[in-house]
Formats: C-alpha cells, sequence, structure tokens
C-alpha cells in the first residue's frame, strides 16, 4: 500500500520528469530569444512539427526509435533552425517587434498547415525510447524507469549546453552575445553566426521536446504545439526571458504545480481546468510583478509598426466613393448570387469577421497596440448573449447587445494593464488571459455546455440567410464607419501620437491611460460584436470556438489582408469568409489554407507592412492615373486619387 | 509669483544621486538658465518637474501650487510644456498633425463620443484647433514641411517642431532642454531669435538647459548652475561666469576651463 508520503513523492518526482521537459524547452527559447532578438511564438509548433517527422521514421518507416530520435535531433532540426534564421528571422530582426511576434504566430499556422497537408490533421501515439519497468521508490510508491530516463535526457541536453557555454570558444561568443547583443557586436563578434547557431540549438532543443513528450500526450497536430507553448512560456517569464538558469528552474516549476494539481485536485472539475491555466497564471503574476523599468521597455522591444505612410491617410474625398462603391457591391451579392445560396452565406461569414478584423485594427494598426488574446472578448460576448438567451429568456436583439457590451469591461481592464505593459509583455499578457479564459471559463460545461454548443438563434425575422445578411452588412458598415471616423479624428490623431511617443503624449497633457482603456475597450467591443453575429449565423456556440488559437489566426489573416485600414480588415474578412467557398471542393486547398496564410503572413510581412489591401490600392491608384493620363493625355502631371505621397 | 519652483529635489538612481537638494525658481516671465556639465543632473531635474520621474525629496510647485504629486498631463493642464533633448516627436505622423495633436490636446473640448460619431461639433472644433497650429506653422516658417512625416525632418527643423508643438499647448512655462544641440551656428542663431520672440510675445516663461554658453549667457538674465546634481552657483551671466566653482566644474570638459565656449553634450 502506498502512503500520502510516499504520493507526495511520487507527485513530486513526476512533476520534475515533465518540468525538465518544459524546462528544456524553455531554455531553448530564452537561448534562441536572447541570440537572435527573436521570441519565437512557434515554438510549440517546431516541437510538434518535428515529432512528427520523427513519428514518420520511426511509426512510419519502421526505423529504431533511438535513431529516429537522434536523426531529427541532430541533424533534421538544427537544419530547420538555421533555414528559419537565414531566411526568416535574420531577415525582419531590424523590424519592430510586432512584425518578429506576428511572424512566429505566422510560423505556427505554417508548420501546422505543412503537418495538415503531409500528415493530415489526426493525432498518433509516438513510441517511446525507454523501458517501462517500475522503479520503486521510498515510502511505497513507484515511478517508471522512462520517466527516470526522460529526465535524464532531458537534464543531460540542458548540462551539455551549459558545458558548451563555459569550455568552448564558441561558448564564449556566445555568452557575450546573450548577455548583450549591441555590445558583442561592437567588440566584432559574428552575431549573425551566434544567431544561427541558437536557432539551431534552440531547434534541436524543441525537437527533443516533442520527442519527450509525445510518448505520454498524444502527437496531437492541434494540441501539441499549444501545450508546449503555454508551458514554456510560463516557464520562461521566471526569468524575465533573461536568464537560462531562471527559464529551466521555471520549466521544473511549471512541471511540479501541474503534477500536484492533477494528484490533489483530481475530484473537482475546477481545479483540473486550473492546471491548464497554470503557465499563464504564472506570466500574469510575474507581467504585473515585474519591475517598473523593465515592464515599460516591454523587454526591450519596440512596438511602433513602420510603414512609409503618414498618420493622415487617404483624404476623405478619395475615400467616399470606394467606401460606396465596397458596400454598394456588398449590397447587391444576396442579388447577383440568387442561385447559390452558399455564397451569400460566405460573404455574411466574410462580413462577420470583417467586424472582427476592424476590431484588430483600430487597436494595432492605429494604435500599435498588440493583442494575442482576442478570442477571450469573443467568448465573452457569445456566451453572456447566448446565456441571455437561453436562461433569462431576454429577447435575442437586446442580449446581442448586452453581450457585446460585456465584453467592453474586460477590454477596459486590459487596457489599463496595458498602460503598464509594453511590447513583448503585452502580447504574453493577452495570450495568456485567452488561455485563462478558455481553461477556466470556456472549459467549463456549465459556461459553455461542452462541444456541441448552445443555441443562439438570429433576430426575429431575419432567420433567413438573406435577411440576415442585410444585418450583418449594416453591422459592418456601422463598424467601418466607427473605424474611419476613429482614425480621421482627434481620437486617432492621439493614439498615433501615443503610439510615436508615450512621453510627448504626456507632456502634453494627453491621458494616455484614458485612451488605452478607450482604445481596447471599443476593440474588445467589436470583437465581441462580431462574435455574436458569427455565433448567430451557425446558430451555436461551442466550447471550442474561442479557442485561443484562433486569436492567433486572426492576427495573422489581419496582417496578410491589412492591418493598418479599415478596407484592410474587409479584405480580410472576405479572405477568410470565402476561402472555404472559393476552395471548398478542391480537398488539397481546404488542407493548404493555414499553410498559405502562415506564408502570406511570414514572408510578406518584412516586405509589405501593408498586406493586401495595400497593394489593392497600390493598382487601384495606378489604374486611375492611367485611365485619367489616356483621356487627357496632354494635361501635365495627374493629381493621384487620396494621393499622399 | 513663481512660475515654477522645485524645493530642495533629490533623485537618487540605485547608488548614484543625480541630484541632491537642489532648488530652483522661475519668475513668471523671462529666460532662467540652468547649465552644468554634462551628467550633472539637469536632464533629471526636468523630469522631475515634469512629472515623469518622482523625487526622493523634495517639492514641486507651478504657479505656487504644489503639484509634487500631480501626473505630467496634469501638470500639463497647469501650464507646464517641454521639449526633450532626445527628440520625441510623432514620427509617423505629418509636421501639421504633430502641431494639430497639440492644439486639441489643449484647445479642444470635443467630447469622445462627439468625436467618433462624427457630430457638427467635431469639425468645428478640428477648425478651430486646426487655425492654431497653421498660425504656428506660419510663425515657425515651418508651411513648406506642412505634409512631411516628423520623422523625416533634419534635426533643425525637428528641433523647431518639437518647441512649435509645445506652444501649441499655450504653455505658461515652457522647459526646453539642449534645444541647440544638433544645430550649426547658424541654426542656432535662428532659434535664439526664435526664443526672443516666443518669450516676448507669448509672456511664457522660459528655462533653459543649454549647452551653448553664448545662447544662455546671451539671453538669460539668471542662471543655475548644477554639478553632480548639486546647485553650485545661481545669478547674473557676469557673475556665474567669474564664479570659482563654476569654473571648477567645467575644469576637465574644456581647455580653457570656463563656460565661455560651448561645453560639449
Ligand atoms: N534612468 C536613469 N537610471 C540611472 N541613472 C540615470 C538615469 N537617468 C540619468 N541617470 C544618471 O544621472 C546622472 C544625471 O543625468 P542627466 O540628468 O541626464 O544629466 P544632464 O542632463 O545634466 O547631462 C547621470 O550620471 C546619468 O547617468
Ligand atoms: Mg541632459
Amino acid at each position: 500500500m502506498t502512503g500520502p508520503v510516499g504520493i507526495l513523492l511520487r507527485t513530486i518526482l513526476l512533476g520534475v520528469v515533465t518540468g525538465s521537459v518544459y524546462a528544456l524547452a524553455s531554455t531553448g527559447l530564452v537561448l534562441t530569444y536572447k541570440a537572435s532578438g527573436v521570441l519565437n511564438f512557434g515554438y510549440g509548433a517546431v516541437a510538434m512539427f518535428t515529432a512528427f517527422v520523427h513519428w514518420q521514421l520511426a511509426a512510419g518507416w519502421g526505423l529504431p526509435v533511438w535513431l529516429s530520435a537522434m536523426i531529427v535531433v541532430l541533424v533534421v532540426a538544427p537544419l530547420l533552425g538555421l533555414l528559419l534564421d537565414t531566411h526568416l528571422f535574420s531577415r525582419i530582426q531590424s523590424q519592430p517587434m510586432v512584425i518578429a511576434v506576428i511572424a512566429t504566430v505566422g510560423l505556427t499556422v505554417l508548420l501546422q498547415g505543412i503537418v495538415f497537408l503531409v500528415w493530415g490533421a489526426e493525432s498518433h501515439r509516438v513510441p517511446s525510447m525507454f523501458p517501462r519497468a517500475a522503479v520503486p521508490l521510498p515510502g511505497g510508491a513507484a515511478i517508471g524507469a522512462d520517466q527516470v530516463a526522460i529526465f535524464v535526457v532531458a537534464a543531460g541536453a540542458a548540462g551539455l549546453l551549459a558545458a558548451m557555454f563555459r569550455f568552448t570558444r564558441l561558448g564564449v561568443s556566445f555568452r557575450a552575445v546573450v548577455d548583450n547583443r549591441p555590445v558583442a557586436g561592437l567588440m566584432g563578434i559574428d552575431t549573425g553566426r551566434v544567431s544561427g547557431v541558437a536557432w539551431a540549438l534552440g531547434t534541436s532543443f524543441a525537437a527533443l521536446t516533442g520527442i519527450l513528450l509525445t510518448p505520454e500526450t498524444l502527437l496531437d497536430p492541434n494540441f501539441l504545439p499549444f501545450l508546449v507553448i503555454s508551458n514554456v512560456l510560463g516557464a520562461a517569464i521566471v526569468g524575465y526571458l533573461r536568464s537560462l538558469p531562471l527559464a529551466y528552474a521555471g520549466g521544473l516549476l511549471v512541471g511540479i504545480l501541474q503534477s500536484i494539481i492533477i494528484q490533489y485536485g483530481r475530484p473537482q472539475g475546477f481545479l483540473v481546468n486550473l492546471k491548464d491555466a497554470v503557465p499563464f497564471l504564472i506570466v500574469v503574476g510575474a507581467v504585473l510583478a515585474a519591475p517598473k523599468a523593465l515592464r515599460l521597455a516591454g523587454l526591450g522591444a519596440s512596438f511602433v509598426v513602420r510603414t512609409r505612410e503618414v498618420a493622415g491617410a487617404a483624404s476623405p474625398r478619395a475615400r467616399a466613393p470606394v467606401a460606396t462603391a465596397v458596400f454598394g457591391g456588398l449590397a447587391l451579392v444576396p442579388l447577383l448570387a440568387a442561385g447559390s445560396p452558399s455564397w451569400v452565406i460566405s460573404v455574411t461569414r466574410g462580413m462577420v469577421m470583417g467586424i472582427v478584423f476592424l476590431s484588430l485594427v483600430i487597436l494595432t494598426g492605429y494604435s500599435g497596440q498588440i493583442s494575442l488574446g482576442h478570442t477571450a472578448f469573443m467568448g465573452i460576448s457569445a456566451f453572456t448573449a447566448a446565456h441571455l438567451a437561453a436562461d433569462l429568456g431576454v429577447p435575442v436583439g437586446i442580449a446581442a447587445v448586452a453581450g457585446a457590451l460585456a465584453a467592453v469591461p474586460a477590454g477596459a481592464a486590459i487596457g489599463a494593464i496595458a498602460v503598464r505593459l509594453h511590447g513583448l509583455f503585452l502580447a504574453l499578457m493577452t495570450l495568456g488571459l485567452a488561455y485563462v479564459a478558455q481553461t477556466m471559463f470556456f472549459d467549463n460545461t456549465s459556461i459553455s455546455r461542452g462541444l456541441s454548443g448552445f443555441p443562439l438563434p438570429r433576430p426575429p425575422g431575419t432567420s433567413g440567410d438573406r435577411p440576415f445578411f442585410y444585418i450583418v452588412l449594416l453591422a459592418l458598415a456601422a463598424a467601418a464607419l466607427l473605424a474611419s471616423n476613429l482614425r480621421t479624428g482627434r481620437t486617432g490623431r492621439v493614439l498615433a501620437a501615443m503610439r510615436d511617443s508615450e512621453t510627448a503624449s504626456r507632456a502634453l497633457g494627453i491621458n494616455v491611460f484614458k485612451y488605452k482603456v478607450v482604445i481596447f475597450a471599443l476593440s474588445a467591443l467589436m470583437a465581441g460584436a462580431g462574435a455574436i453575429l458569427a455565433s448567430m449565423q451557425t446558430g451555436t456556440i461551442g466550447q471550442r470556438d474561442f479557442y485561443p488559437f484562433l486569436s492567433l489566426f486572426l492576427v495573422t489573416i489581419a496582417v496578410v489582408g491589412g492591418i493598418f485600414h479599415v478596407g484592410g480588415a474587409i479584405v480580410s474578412g472576405m479572405l477568410f469568409g470565402l476561402y472555404p467557398q472559393v476552395f471548398g471542393n478542391v480537398e488539397i486547398m481546404g488542407r493548404l489554407q493555414y499553410l498559405l496564410f502562415g506564408m502570406g503572413a511570414t514572408l510578406a510581412l518584412a516586405r509589405n507592412p501593408e498586406g493586401l489591401f495595400g497593394e489593392l490600392r497600390r493598382a487601384g491608384v495606378a489604374l486611375l492615373a492611367a485611365t485619367a493620363r489616356r483621356r487627357r493625355p496632354r494635361a501635365g502631371p495627374v493629381p493621384v486619387a487620396g494621393g499622399r505621397e | 509669483m513663481n512660475a515654477l519652483e522645485a524645493r530642495e529635489i533629490t533623485v537618487r538612481f540605485g547608488g548614484l544621486v543625480a541630484v541632491s537638494d537642489a532648488t530652483v525658481e522661475v519668475p513668471a516671465t523671462g529666460f532662467t538658465g540652468l547649465i552644468g556639465p554634462n551628467g550633472a543632473g539637469k536632464t533629471t531635474l526636468f523630469n522631475v518637474v515634469g512629472g515623469f520621474l518622482a523625487p526622493e525629496r523634495g517639492r514641486v510647485l507651478l504657479g505656487g501650487r504644489d503639484v509634487t504629486r500631480t501626473a505630467p498631463a496634469g501638470r500639463a493642464k497647469l501650464g507646464l510644456g517641454r521639449t526633450f533633448q532626445r527628440l520625441e516627436l510623432f514620427g509617423r505622423m505629418s509636421v501639421f498633425d504633430n502641431l494639430l495633436v497639440a492644439a486639441e490636446a489643449g484647445a479642444s473640448r470635443l467630447g469622445l463620443a462627439a468625436d467618433l460619431l462624427n457630430l457638427p461639433v467635431r469639425r468645428s472644433e478640428e477648425r478651430r484647433c486646426a487655425r492654431i497650429a497653421l498660425d504656428m506653422l506660419d510663425s515657425l516658417d515651418l508651411g513648406w514641411a506642412r505634409d512631411r512625416r516628423a520623422s523625416d525632418l533634419p534635426v533643425g527643423t525637428a528641433r523647431i517642431l518639437e518647441l512649435g508643438r509645445a506652444l501649441c499647448r499655450n504653455p505658461s512655462m515652457l522647459l526646453l532642454d539642449e534645444p541647440s544641440s544638433g544645430l550649426d551656428s547658424a541654426e542656432t542663431e535662428v532659434l535664439a531669435g526664435l526664443l526672443r520672440r516666443i518669450n516676448a510675445e507669448r509672456g511664457v516663461s522660459i528655462l533653459l538647459v543649454e549647452h551653448d554658453m553664448d545662447l544662455v549667457m546671451d539671453v538669460c538674465r539668471d542662471i543655475y548652475v548644477l554639478d553632480f546634481g548639486r546647485m553650485i552657483a545661481r545669478g547674473a551671466p557676469a557673475q556665474v561666469k567669474a564664479d570659482p566653482a563654476v569654473r571648477a566644474a567645467y575644469l576637465g570638459e574644456e581647455d580653457d576651463a570656463a563656460p565661455a565656449a560651448p561645453a560639449g553634450s
């Protein structure tokens, strides 16, 4: 019989084992961050991708498991890391942090897209390298030999890294770069080479993480990236992404806390949900407790997006006809597509998402803030509306308005926090809140009623797809008008000013706090309204409808469509809504979706921050100029429509 | 009454005492100078006065009112304006919008809802504030740069724009942190003329931190000298120039050990 002491001992040891894997991953993440300046939100996706390669070699092609692991960790992963460094991240190093963050988010989408394409979306059981014999512990409990082996391998890899730092010449340059990259560069150290090696090492660690974790957890292309990245961010934040030993300790901390919660919290569902929230509770706590200077420096990350554009934007004279044409064209869709209702449905979906993308445009495009947690606002609104309508019998229209408003306090609260958090901290914090919202609330079936979802009917008289189309069109037009007013007016100027220099804004008497609260609240309101309309369209809301990954995917598409302009949000919405319509019958294209958007965001980002909308506008302006020239051949230089440049 | 008083200010960064028991009194009109070698604590003192830095000890009074615990925005509303040693323009905005946003911060009565809903009052308020910004463009001869991106401006123009931006807020007390740094001598000349004009026309009191001694001695009647965080001298230009403590402070900074020539920044 196992006594309580034995159980405690085993619980802690199991926590140390899992923790040491997170610790390994967290060390790899921080190492890469410090050497290259890029915090890889796609780290979990890298672990998932390499684990799939390992699974293919070992389970698919029958290589011995250990040999496959060696090949993946020592050959495939380092090459992948080098590739990422040379072809992607070294190119965006000089870009502001928001670009790098979104690029790594795009990397997640991209790697998932490749996995879906090659291996499909099913999960797999990955064979373990180690024997499963039981090792007895004092106190009567026992622990698997494979657990011991996992700990040894994970700790060994970290130990090798420490030895490399200490005893090799490369290690010396490494330490210099990790301590202070700019200074190391001045001292003549080849920072590019160090960054390449760091990416190779970090990716190796990610691969080993995946290989050690997947015999325990399933190799699930949807779930694994987030399991890894959430736990790893929680671990890495313990040292504020600065210290490798603290990052390692953070991994152990996360592992032990989770193990304790699993062991002792089992009877209560709430506590088990808490386990998944642990890393992000650590993130939120650490971020709020960070020293002020660190917080305001945003981990040294500048967060202003550079574009060639002056914030003043196109003249109202150019904007009005374009807006009229776009919304007029949309209004005609149900008439033109009378024969194919699926088009009406897809365009409706696109417009609904357009409202959500507008919420990102006003937040990131106008005011330079980032949120990787918009699904939290969306879920709060949608579930509130559904509960009001279903449980309290509130009329649907009123429930919808109240639901959208329910996101406002949440948004305002994040805005108030954003006053104290800059750069990466804000990205981490918002992502953390999306996870906390998911695991603590949306996964709580008394709130979400589970995967099958609970109904949210459309307002009376709009149950048909056509009437609903026009409701959505009106909502989108209202949101677009609001966003446009926001941009061109005093509030937009204040937000642009704050984005460029908060210090100078304060010195002019601008209430930075108020405006951050306002912009986050407005953005949450729009996201919430979009989410409610989206749920009305499908008719139900499920527990996983606002999964945090959606936040990342939305930011990615928002960038592809164009995150600086109202028009960009509409382009993004249409990309989102029409993609399945256009490619619905082509299975391969469905699988390519993530890949294409991931590539679009990561690769195009460095070249054209204004996205597809920027391209469209440039083409439109060129076309106008060309026609005008043809009409009046000798009229001299033609004023360009919306001419800013 | 004095426009500004900073009384017995002490600021510590870790072990370093950046400002130690320093007092400055600035009258409601005219120029007051604040000089001292590099690292003496001048910018730190400005940050305390502006509310960007809480002093360990000491009090700040604006127009006789204790603002030691007031946030920077609140002090701006009480009439305090400033420029920055390291330029803090709104780089991605146009020159005109830099001025407009400042004018609106001071003069606009437009509420948030009226702005977002684009109510008629928005247009009239915008016109009113645009007038202020346009007048400022004219009076600073910046009309040619109106639609330029602020980050694209040469440093001389950028400094003038920052000054104009502060003036659009219509301050009664203006802190200028090394406005001539990065300017050549011709530009400095223009700047000096501009400062005098502003001072005369707008009746704004100016506290000037400058490394260009000719400029300071030229415009200021009253000069404070800070060294290693301590106020080591105060007086009229000639008096300060002759002060042995001041000469000693500038020793090692300058060949001829006197604040008669530019003391580097
Ligand atoms: N935020 C800070 N943290 C630590 N030390 C600082 C900080 N700001 C200024 N200092 C130090 O305080 C001293 C005074 O600096 P500063 O006020 O900028 O001098 P000045 O403007 O007279 O050249 C310097 O030694 C400087 O290094
Ligand atoms: Mg200074």
